[in-house]
């Protein structure tokens, strides 16, 4: 079982890993490169009603330019909270959050694209509305925002639902919209947090085909929470394991490509050794 | 005609019988029953027609007053002074709540002012605007403003305060700086409880034009009233006060029309 040691190591490992093949453009462009994401000693808290909760406690790693990073952990482990500081929502209460070399600032840029788990569309515009209004934001014209975002509702499915409004759509269908309006910015940052969590089995693999085949277009930046094992496997170059609340990296493992094909022993035993690494045996007998 | 499109028709015929008697029957009950006791409080006490007229009365009244040019200048005084005061309430109540609910430095220097100011309520100003704008329609219209505007402050200001903290989230994120994303997205989420606010503060401006005509004022419903009350003409008096109901019910519908037809506008 890998168990690293926690607070900086997983970086330092992460940097001295034997590199992955499937991550080798990945890999070459180094931290500091262009377009890498760092997260450094990052700790957080919540205060509410003059309580103080711990959610995250002295996280490190870092992503590479154009690499997928997935977060899995037990749910309310601060994922999310993760997400925020990367995008900029919210400041770290101690260690800092870098892109391109640079701190992470509180507010709006124009590198991010992030699909909430909450979708958050806006329920007074029309579906292709919401993910116009990202493209029309960064200076896009409104007739090329709205090819755009035809283009990507197309992607996910969407082209008859584009004039509906977002209380006329399933919990699925709206995370779908999410996931498109955040796409359809191009963003050299990618964000996302479980955006197949609310579609059903059939179609998350589906989407999970063409978002796979998407990221090889543009290949922007992306961190990727889920608490599916799979999915981080079929997506990730790498998947970071978080521990329990107050969370901190338990170890980063690499995927490889061989590792992905489902049919596969080495996928199994990536598998077990991902689910390992969060506590559950693979042997189902032994409880 | 086959029968199945004759049963469809009768079914149809009796849907449309149900809907008239839900729609209309029903709510002209109510009004039934107070013309009812209005009547008959006038049969037994035997009262005379200058303390209280039988509603038959008061109607006759209502159709001649109806036929007059006065009635008409006094209805277009009133509604004027409500919508200029109601226009100017409105537009600085939602801008002030919008600045007291994005800015906390905003909101912490006028919350003093505006939380000792509302509850002044709007008819304790009638003497000081009698004495600083006369009978002139200026007075009115400030009147119905500030009646209508603390209540739109206040309730923009909460409103605003109470957006989905994700659609900030998601605003942030596509990249809008602080004023867009008041006008983008904070304005437009706020705007069902900013219009069922505007609907109340329609009835209290339309209440303060009135009262204010009631006691200075050189034209207007309130002093059609209150020049009936020292002739005696009762029944003036109720069709005017009939009037005044009528006229705010419009104006409440009318607003709440306007609003329903704003979300698929856009």
């Amino acid at each position: 079982m890998t168990t690293a040691t926690r607070h900086a190591t997983p970086t330092n490992r992460h940097a001295a890993m034997p590199t992955p093949t499937a991550t080798d453009a990945a890999m070459t462009g180094g931290r500091d490169a262009r377009g890498g994401l760092t997260v450094e000693r990052v700790s957080h808290h919540y205060l509410a009603n003059g309580r103080r909760t711990d959610v995250l406690d002295d996280v490190s790693f870092s992503v590479g330019a154009g690499q997928v990073a997935c977060v899995v952990g037990p749910s309310g482990c601060g994922k999310s909270t993760l997400l925020g500081l990367a995008a900029g929502l919210m400041r770290p209460a101690a260690g800092r959050v870098t892109w391109n070399g640079e701190t992470v600032r509180m507010g709006p840029t124009d590198h991010l694209g992030m699909a909430f788990q909450q979708p958050g569309l806006f329920p007074w515009m029309t579906v292709r509305e919401n993910v116009a209004i990202g493209l029309t934001t960064r200076g896009k014209s409104r007739h090329d925002a709205r090819r755009i975002a035809d283009e990507f509702l197309d992607t996910v499915g969407l082209h008859e639902f584009k004039d509906a409004y977002p209380s006329q759509l399933s919990g699925g269908m709206a995370q779908r919209v999410g996931i498109a309006r955040a796409l359809a910015l191009k963003p050299r940052l990618l964000l996302l947090d479980e955006p197949f969590a609310a579609v059903d089995a059939f179609t998350r693999l589906k989407l999970q085909q063409e978002f796979k085949a998407l990221l090889k277009l543009d290949r922007p930046t992306v961190l990727f929470v889920t608490h599916d094992v799979p999915e981080a496997i079929a997506l990730g170059d790498v998947i970071v394991v978080m521990s329990q609340r107050p969370a901190a990296v338990k170890t980063i493992i690499p995927v490889r490509r061989e590792e992905r094909d489902r049919a596969s022993l080495a996928y199994a035993h990536k598998l077990a050794e991902t689910l390992a690494c969060l506590g559950v045996t693979s042997d189902m007998e032994g409880e | 005609m086959s029968p199945a499109a004759r049963r469809e028709q009768a079914i149809s015929v009796m849907a449309l019988g149900h809907a008239v008697g839900r729609r209309v029957l029903l709510p002209l009950v109510g009004v039934v029953i107070v013309l009812a006791i209005w009547q008959a409080t006038v049969a037994i006490y035997r009262l005379p027609l200058i303390v209280l007229p039988p509603p038959w009365t008061v109607a006759t009244t209502l159709a001649d007053l109806v036929g007059t040019r006065a009635f008409w200048r006094d209805v277009g005084v009133s509604l004027y002074e409500f919508v200029a005061g109601y226009a100017i309430g409105t537009t600085l109540g939602v801008a002030t709540g919008l600045a007291m609910g994005e800015s906390r430095r905003f909101r912490q220097a006028l919350t003093p002012v505006i939380e000792s100011l509302r509850f002044i309520v709007p008819f304790a100003w009638i003497p000081l605007t009698i004495l600083w704008f006369g009978t002139s329609y200026a007075g009115k219209i400030m009147l119905v403003a500030y009646a209508v505007y603390f209540v739109m402050t206040v309730s923009t200001a909460r409103a605003i305060a109470h957006v989905d903290p994700t659609l900030t989230r998601v605003g942030t994120m596509l990249g809008m700086r602080p004023l867009r994303l008041a006008l983008r997205v904070h304005l437009p989420a706020a705007m069902p409880t900013i219009a069922s606010a505007a609907r109340a503060a329609a009835a209290i401006g339309w209440i303060a034009v009135v009262a204010a005509e009631y006691i200075g004022a050189s034209a207007g419903l309130g002093l059609m009233i209150t020049n009936a009350a020292s002739s005696l003409a009762t029944g003036v008096v109720i069709a005017g006060m009939i009037v005044i109901g009528l006229i705010g019910a419009g104006v409440s519908a009318a607003i709440l029309a306007i609003a329903r037809a704003r979300p698929s506008a856009r």
